[in-house]
Parts: C-alpha cells; sequence; structure tokens
C-alpha cells in the first residue's frame, strides 16, 4: 500500500513530514537503550523479512500496492517504537533502492504502515488475548493491514480536495475517497488473510525460540 | 556528484526533490527532466530504464482509471495524465539517479540510528536473498523429474525455518562483532 512520489500535495506531505520526524525522534530513544546482541539479531532477521515481504506487490486501482506488511510480528515481538522505526527503515530502502513508495511519501506511508499499523497490531493482541492467543495474533496481524490501508486510502482520497486547480482539475492524485476506500481496503482484506497466516507462523517460530516477553 | 561528499549530495536531494510537486506546468517538468537527463552521464539511459519500469505499473493502474473515468464522462482529461506521470517519472528517476551515484549508507552516516537499521536490513536482506538461491538450486538438482505440489510445499516449510535459523545465526555474529567493537557501551 506504499504510496509512490508526486501523488501527495506538499500541503500534505511536509506538515505530515513534521510529525513524523517528531514520531521517529521519539522512537529512536528507546531504540539505543534497548539494543544488545539478542535483540540486534532478532530485530535485523524481522526487519529483512518485512523488506522482502513489501516488495511482492500487485498494483491496484485506487493507485497504490498491495502487499503483506510484516509490520504486526515486529510490534507483537518488539513493540511499538522499536516496529515503527524497523518498518520506517524498512520503507526508506524500498523507495531508494526499488522505487516503491516515495520519499516525499514517506512520512506518511511510515506512520500509516509502521505506527498504526503496529500501534493496531498490539492494540487488538492484547485486547483479545485473553480468549485465545492464537486468534488474537491472527486477528491482530488482520487488522494491522487494514487500518493502515485505511489511512493510505484517506489521505489519497482527499487531494483531490486540497490540491486542485481553479476549475476543480485535481494537481495531485486524481481519485476520491469513494474510490480509494474500497480501491485498497477490499483487496487488504484478503491480502490481511495472508498476513495473518504469515505472522502466526512466525509467531510460533518465535515461541519455539523462546523469544517471547 | 562525484566531489562532493554522500551526505551532500544527500542533503541536494532532499532539497531538490520536492521541486517537481510544487511545478504544475507539464513543461517545465519535461524541461526538469531533461536537465536531469543531461546531468546524469553515461547512465543516464539506464536510470531512466530503470525509473520507467519502477513507475510503470502504478503510474499505468491510476492513468487507466483516468481515462476511463474521462470516457464515462465524455472528456479525458490529458493534461493531469501529462503533468502526473512526468512529475513521477522526475521524482522516481532523481532518487534512482542519487542511489547510483551515492553510497546510501555512506550518506545516513550522520545518524548512527538510521545507518544501524539499514545496515541490518540490507545485511539481513542479502543473506535471505543468497539462502533462498541455494535452496531453489538444491531442490533443483536434487529433483529428476517435475517436483510435486506437496513436495514444493514441504521444501516451502523447511526453506522458511532453515531461513530465520541461519538469518538468526548471522546477524548474532554481526551483534558479537558490533559489542567486540564497543558499539553497545
Amino acid at each position: 500500500m506504499h504510496i509512490p512520489d508526486g501523488f501527495l500535495s506538499p500541503q500534505t506531505y511536509l506538515p505530515v513530514a513534521a510529525v513524523a520526524i517528531g514520531a521517529w525522534a521519539w522512537a529512536a530513544r528507546e531504540l539505543r537503550s534497548r539494543l544488545d546482541e539478542t535483540l540486534i539479531p532478532r530485530l535485523a532477521m524481522l526487519t529483512a523479512l518485512a523488506y522482502g515481504l513489501g516488495l511482492v506487490m500487485v498494483p491496484l486501482p485506487g493507485g497504490t500496492s498491495g502487499h503483506a506488511l510484516g509490520v504486526a510480528i515486529l510490534a507483537l515481538l518488539f513493540g511499538l517504537r522499536l516496529a515503527f522505526l524497523a518498518y520506517s527503515g524498512v520503507l526508506l530502502l524500498q523507495a531508494l533502492l526499488f522505487g516503491a513508495g516515495g520519499i516525499t511519501a514517506l512520512p506518511v506511508n511510515a506512520l500509516a504502515m509502521g505506527l498504526a499499523g503496529s500501534a493496531t497490531a498490539l492494540f487488538v493482541f492484547r485486547l483479545l488475548r485473553g480468549l485465545n492467543e492464537t486468534a488474537a495474533v491472527a486477528v491482530a496481524a488482520w487488522a494491522s493491514v487494514i487500518v493502515p490501508g485505511a489511512l493510505v486510502a484517506g489521505v489519497l482520497g482527499i487531494q483531490p480536495l486540497i490540491a486542485h486547480q481553479p476549475d476543480g482539475t485535481p494537481l495531485f492524485f486524481p481519485f476520491g475517497l469513494e474510490i480509494t476506500l474500497p480501491a485498497i481496503l477490499v483487496p487488504h482484506a484478503v491480502i490481511g488473510i495472508g498476513e495473518a497466516a504469515l505472522t502466526l507462523l512466525v509467531w510460533r517460530y518465535a515461541g519455539m525460540r523462546k523469544w517471547k516477553a | 556528484m562525484e566531489s562532493m561528499t554522500a551526505r551532500h549530495a544527500l542533503y541536494l536531494y532532499l532539497a531538490v526533490l520536492p521541486a517537481p510537486t510544487f511545478v504544475h506546468d507539464a513543461r517545465l517538468l519535461a524541461l526538469g527532466l531533461l536537465i536531469a537527463l543531461a546531468l546524469a552521464g553515461a547512465e543516464r539511459w539506464h536510470i531512466l530504464k530503470r525509473s520507467l519500469l519502477a513507475i510503470l505499473a502504478f503510474n499505468l493502474s491510476v492513468s487507466l482509471g483516468v481515462v476511463l473515468v474521462g470516457l464515462w464522462r465524455g472528456s479525458i482529461d490529458t493534461g493531469w495524465l501529462l503533468l502526473a506521470n512526468l512529475r513521477v517519472l522526475l521524482m522516481v528517476y532523481l532518487g534512482f539517479w542519487f542511489i547510483a551515484r551515492v553510497s546510501l549508507l555512506a550518506a545516513l552516516s550522520g545518524w548512527p540510528t538510521a545507518t544501524l537499521i539499514a545496515t541490518l536490513a540490507l545485511g539481513q536482506a542479502r543473506a535471505f536473498e543468497r539462502l533462498i538461491r541455494d535452496f531453489r538450486f538444491a531442490f533443483a538438482s536434487r529433483s529428476i523429474v517435475k517436483p510435486r505440489l506437496l513436495d514444493r510445499r514441504r521444501l516451502a516449510g523447511a526453506q522458511a525455518v532453515a531461513l530465520l535459523d541461519k538469518a538468526q545465526a548471522q546477524s548474532t555474529e554481526v551483534a558479537l562483532a558490533m559489542r567486540s567493537r564497543g558499539a553497545f557501551e
């Protein structure tokens, strides 16, 4: 669901960049205090997994792409701040090395997928963990795809309203919410099932290796 | 770009990149692309080809959507099609040009956290690529006839666990090396 460069107006990406810089600074404070030779290999491995997953993309008519994220497992194993930071790194590399996503769109992509995706996964997992852990992981992973999808669709869908010529012609992304929301959310509801299966697989692997807190 | 440091190149890239989003005239964007092509030297066509391939799927899907909506309304907005596609192409071209000339890790060296994450993710991604290739070759060499779906599923399962184990072992070595050099002090 990466938004590429050139589809977001400066009225959107500049204020969001200011918010993202603050969020990255907040997240980085935790990284240095938690880094050790146990955390680094796990974080590196799952960050690389997220990097690989994000590159298997299917373009969607709503102006973005469909792919698994891998952010739920990062959030469940490492917490909100590290997952957000690691996923932001993934997005940066994907943008620069493969042109997947973009640098001006990075703050929006990072806040939607990295921060909101992680926060959603943690919230849903904590909410449902008492009922059934497996179901909690699966639903958390599914929701970690849907909520960022809705945010990305929302940001794209408001572009015609906030950046247009005097005659109403859009200057950036041309479609409104009535197109972006279904175009992004419907495929991601299916992709979310794959994300849930994958997250469960890695969650069980983490359990076998006694990584879980 | 050779004479400037990686960090200065990064600053220049970040300063120039937003410019196309403030320009709403396709002719100026085309001029910007021509200037970028002229300055990129011998690699220009390779970078252009890479950029076109990178944006092809996304821009094609959005452009087709605009064309379909235009057909339905009775008028296709060719101005928007030209403007948006040129803008995206120019921005992606600038990114690939930057990365073709500058080491990303060198450019990020002023930000230890970003360098750390980029180093770890890139190192692991390359380790993953190597391992997947080795597994594929090994599986192909053991398969005299076309493998059944069940065999492929077993391979995928074994590959996934081995991939995660090997990746962890490799990054543990990296982390121990970092500790021995005082990275966590």
